[in-house]
């Protein structure tokens, strides 16, 4: 059995962000880098997959410069087998469909059983790379994940929709599936792993190589939230608070009214 | 009239006296060097490690631990009727050992004799009194132990064996005296020098020669018999700890104090880190459980049993000493809870006490370090995202390592990126730096600082976690990493001197990182301000306060330092009364051993516990010297609903508000 899981690698969302020169993207300087937290999902069922078959080979594929090395180190000491890098220094200037279309061309003649990918990223959102991945190869995707079984070429999986319900749908492999928060809890590598990690195969290949299409999204500004009124915490005797409270709704709101 | 006594007095000196007691002697030695000789192997299937460097200090540490009892003597009730109990037991077997030598020696070969005149008396007198004595504090721990019972105190079939058998001997050592004194000493100065056996005598001295002969030679043969026992059984009762408590003082760690073996994590050849089995430890981890004697003083002072949780170090160590014998392909955690060992603080309290020198933090750490490295399994979730945490931001928080040290704003402090001149290198850990409650110390630091006329610098963004919490938990990979990333940094400035405001940095940095290659001066900023304070430069106007001081477990067992902050209180105007549990005994906050990145799920809550401690105090405030602790008591206290009588600060606190100006 064949195979991928898809990752990228994002700021901490704790860290200090600046939007950039240009405007188009956040600036790289004080920033944290980890694995997107929904791709530590797909990489978690991709490896519980590998443990569940046995015989199977699980390659992990990050776009981005030589730092997304690192994080695609965890991905190998999590338990897959092989890194495949896609250089590209200039990944965030890329839209999903150009990204789609590079996991596409790398994918398409290799013969992967099951591709996964997070749901989204936590820094672009956009929730859409591993759906155009599945149509570009022609393969079909079940989205947002939250349980996951795999048995003789089918999969069988439960979705999460909107207002808490699940939906459970099932298909037939190739296929291509984006995992979702309550997945599964991501593994700690173990020492041995991320010693083995480190001897692991990573092949890097130049973004042109794989020729990717043209963006059809154009990102126009990326600014801050605007500040909007800040929440207001009263402290004190209840009974002053209670007074406090009418006197703020009559003030600044109609509730009273 | 020459003073002596006959030796073998009516039995006789004979071949018919010497043939069976000597060989009954070299059975009962054949017996326990074959037995111990046995359990040698049981402690080899450990790993070589070297406990005989620095032999002449460390026979000069037994001979001491061992003659003065000064281990034992930490507790004092049993403490004292154990040493005394020793004392006259020991003065008895040197006694006998001076008999042997006269009788079967010098007498025997060379017709000297020197137990004689006033040598004799005073010999007879000694003796008698060493012998009452040790009959006095055996019958005394035997109430403690069957009467009295203190809660923990385990009674098993040894201990019934062993004050048998030594009640037994010293009883029927003075009955022996007696009735040879009735026959041969009654009414003559001599007897005095024997008082006991006057005493005996006086019991006896109504039967007829006849009847005493008898008696005599039945009762010595049985005196001889008891002792044989006694000495073949050593090896497998608990007896043995009077050569495995000695031995373990010739073994003992000499330091630094808890210090964490360095783990060898580019080790190729590894295919196992921490420990699993019995033979992952060292051969001093078994022959530790060999050496313990049930005292169950680590027990009583380990904050995890005292709080119901069950960790109780005694029994750790026994378990390991269990697995040892009987099964020892048994992984470990099969027979110890796995709870215990997540559960410790390694406040270093049982170790501290324990009168036979076990080592019972590391052998935890080397667990869990198993547990981590090994299973990647962690006491909760939560631990496993402060890891992770820890190595996206270098900080247990997860908070942006670029916001490391906006707490300096406004203050009279430089990163080491803008200038290097420095006097010192705070090292502010991560509680001070991302914590607001803990911020106060690091900016009452810096302005004492200033104030003295130190300049300081930070690392700020170029810090990172100093690994304690993590090493703690087992994760000796993140710790090195950690580690070896601000060993980079503080080398790459040139720095001479380090100052902490958190003692687990202090700990960490003064000892750990120096097996990385961090050769720098460390210090606390207690001691560091207390010279300060000294030397004049730092000036303190007292103001009168009541308080309570916490000694925390990396500033006082781990670093024995206890005096400077006190004398920075006293210069503070501190009225201080201590808690019951101080100084060496104090109790842990609960956030040592990386617990401060596990939630307390188990049992009551220790910092509640140390909080009531405080209050029963009634001092207003209770003082620390540690982030971690500060963070502890400000829930404990709330815990406990003790908000409106105590407040908990930070001794820096304490001195910023009286910092002369």
């Amino acid at each position: 059995m064949k195979i991928l899981v898809c990752i990228k690698q994002v700021p901490d969302m704790e860290s200090k962000f600046k939007v950039n020169a240009a405007g188009s993207w956040y600036e790289e300087t004080d920033l944290a880098w980890r694995m997107n937290e929904y791709d530590e999902y797909a990489v978690e069922q991709a490896v519980q997959l590998k443990q569940q078959v046995g015989e199977a080979d699980l390659t992990v594929l990050c776009i981005g410069s030589d730092r997304v090395k690192e994080t695609m180190k965890k991905a190998l000491a999590m338990g897959c087998d092989r890194g495949a890098h896609i250089a590209d220094d200039e990944s965030y200037l890329k839209d999903p469909y150009a990204i789609a279309s590079l996991i596409a061309g790398f994918a398409k003649d290799k013969g992967f059983d099951l591709i996964f990918t997070g749901m989204q990223s936590q820094d672009r959102g956009s929730a859409q790379v591993g759906v155009l991945v599945a149509e570009m190869l022609g393969i079909p995707s079940l989205t947002t994940l939250v349980e996951f079984s795999y048995a003789d070429g089918t999969i069988n999986a439960k979705r999460e929709l909107e207002g808490g319900i699940k939906a459970k749908i099932s298909c037939t492999t190739p296929a291509l599936v984006t995992c979702q928060l309550g997945l599964n809890t991501p593994r700690y590598p173990t020492l041995p792993n991320i010693m083995k990690a480190k001897k692991k195969e990573m092949i890097s290949t130049p973004v042109a190589e794989l020729s990717p299409e043209a963006s059809l999204l154009e990102v126009i500004q990326v600014a801050p939230p605007e500040k909007k009124g800040g929440g207001l915490i009263l402290e004190g005797d209840p009974a002053d608070l209670a007074d406090q409270l009418i006197k703020i709704l009559k003030e600044k709101t109609t509730a009273l009214a | 009239m020459e003073y002596t006594r006959e030796i073998y007095w009516n039995v006789g000196h004979g071949a018919a006296t010497l043939v069976p007691m000597y060989l009954l002697s070299f059975v009962a030695i054949a017996v326990l060097i074959y037995v111990f000789s046995r359990r040698i192997k049981m402690y080899k299937q450990g790993q070589p490690l070297n406990r005989t460097d620095q032999l002449p200090q460390r026979v000069a540490g037994m001979i001491k631990s061992v003659l003065l009892q000064s281990k034992i003597l930490n507790v004092r009730g049993p403490g004292i009727a154990h040493a005394l109990f020793f004392w006259g037991f020991f003065v008895l077997f040197l006694g006998t050992c001076l008999i042997f030598v006269q009788a079967d020696f010098t007498d025997l070969f060379f017709g000297v004799k020197f137990l004689k005149g006033t040598f004799y008396l005073f010999f007879s007198l000694i003796l008698d009194i060493a012998g009452l004595v040790a009959i006095v504090m055996l019958i005394g721990l035997l109430i403690r132990r069957y009467e009295i019972r203190p809660a923990g105190l385990e009674n098993s079939g040894d201990d019934i064996i062993m004050n048998g058998l030594l009640l037994t001997i010293l009883i029927s050592g003075f009955v022996i005296e007696g009735i040879r004194m009735a026959v041969t000493e009654l009414g003559t100065p001599l007897a005095l020098w024997s008082p006991v056996g006057l005493g005996v005598a006086k019991i006896f001295a109504s039967l007829d020669e006849a009847t005493l002969l008898g008696l005599h030679s039945n009762l010595w043969w049985i005196h001889l018999i008891v002792v044989i026992a006694f000495i073949a059984i050593i090896p497998v009762t608990k007896f043995r700890h009077m050569f495995t408590t000695s031995a373990n003082y010739l073994f003992t760690d000499l330091g630094p104090k808890g210090l964490v073996p360095t783990l060898d994590m580019e080790d190729e050849e590894a295919e196992s880190f921490g420990v699993a089995q019995i033979t992952d430890m060292s051969w001093k981890d078994i022959f530790d459980a060999d050496a313990c004697t049930s005292c169950k003083r680590c027990q009583d002072r380990c904050p995890a049993w005292v709080t119901d949780k069950p960790l109780s170090p005694m029994k750790i160590v026994q378990q390991i000493g269990e697995i040892a014998e009987i099964s020892p392909t048994t992984p470990l955690l099969d027979k110890i809870d796995k709870d215990a060992i997540w559960a410790c603080t390694t406040c270093r309290a049982c170790q501290e006490i324990c009168p036979a020198n076990i080592e019972h933090v590391n052998k935890i750490i080397d667990m869990r370090r198993n547990l981590v490295l090994m299973e990647g399994e962690f006491p909760g979730e939560e631990v496993m995202t402060a890891m992770e945490n820890t190595e996206v931001n270098g900080n247990p928080f997860g908070l942006a390592f670029a916001s490391r040290g906006d707490w300096t704003e406004g203050l009279p402090v430089v990163t080491l990126g803008e200038n290097r001149e420095v006097d010192i290198l705070y090292f502010v850990g991560c509680y001070a730096s991302f914590d607001k409650r803990n911020q106060a110390i690091a900016k009452a630091f810096i302005q004492l600082c200033d104030a003295a006329g130190v300049r300081v610098g930070i690392l700020g963004k170029e810090e990172k976690c100093c690994g304690e919490p993590m090493r703690k938990m087992g994760n000796e990979y993140l710790y090195q990493m950690q580690a070896g990333e601000n060993i980079e940094q503080i080398k790459g400035y040139g720095i001479k001197q380090i100052v902490t405001t958190c003692p687990h940095c202090f700990n960490t940095l003064n000892k750990d990182y120096r097996d990385l290659g961090l050769d720098v001066e460390v210090s606390h900023y207690t001691e560091y301000l207390a010279e300060l304070l000294q030397q004049g430069r730092l000036k303190i106007t007292p103001q009168t306060f009541d308080c309570t001081y916490h000694d925390s477990c990396y500033l006082g067992r781990y670093n024995d330092i206890y005096q400077a902050p006190r004398d920075l209180l006293v210069a503070a105007g501190a009225q201080l009364t201590e808690m019951e549990k101080h100084s060496a005994e104090s109790f842990c906050c609960s956030a040592g051993g990386g617990r401060i990145l596990a939630d307390e799920n188990i049992g009551t809550r220790i910092s509640k516990k140390r909080a009531q401690m405080a209050a029963e105090t009634g001092a207003p405030t209770l003082i620390s010297n540690c982030p971690f602790c500060l963070t502890m008591f400000e829930d404990g206290i709330k815990g406990a609903e003790l908000d409106e009588q105590l407040q908990p600060k930070d001794l820096a606190e304490i001195l910023i508000e009286r910092l002369a100006r």
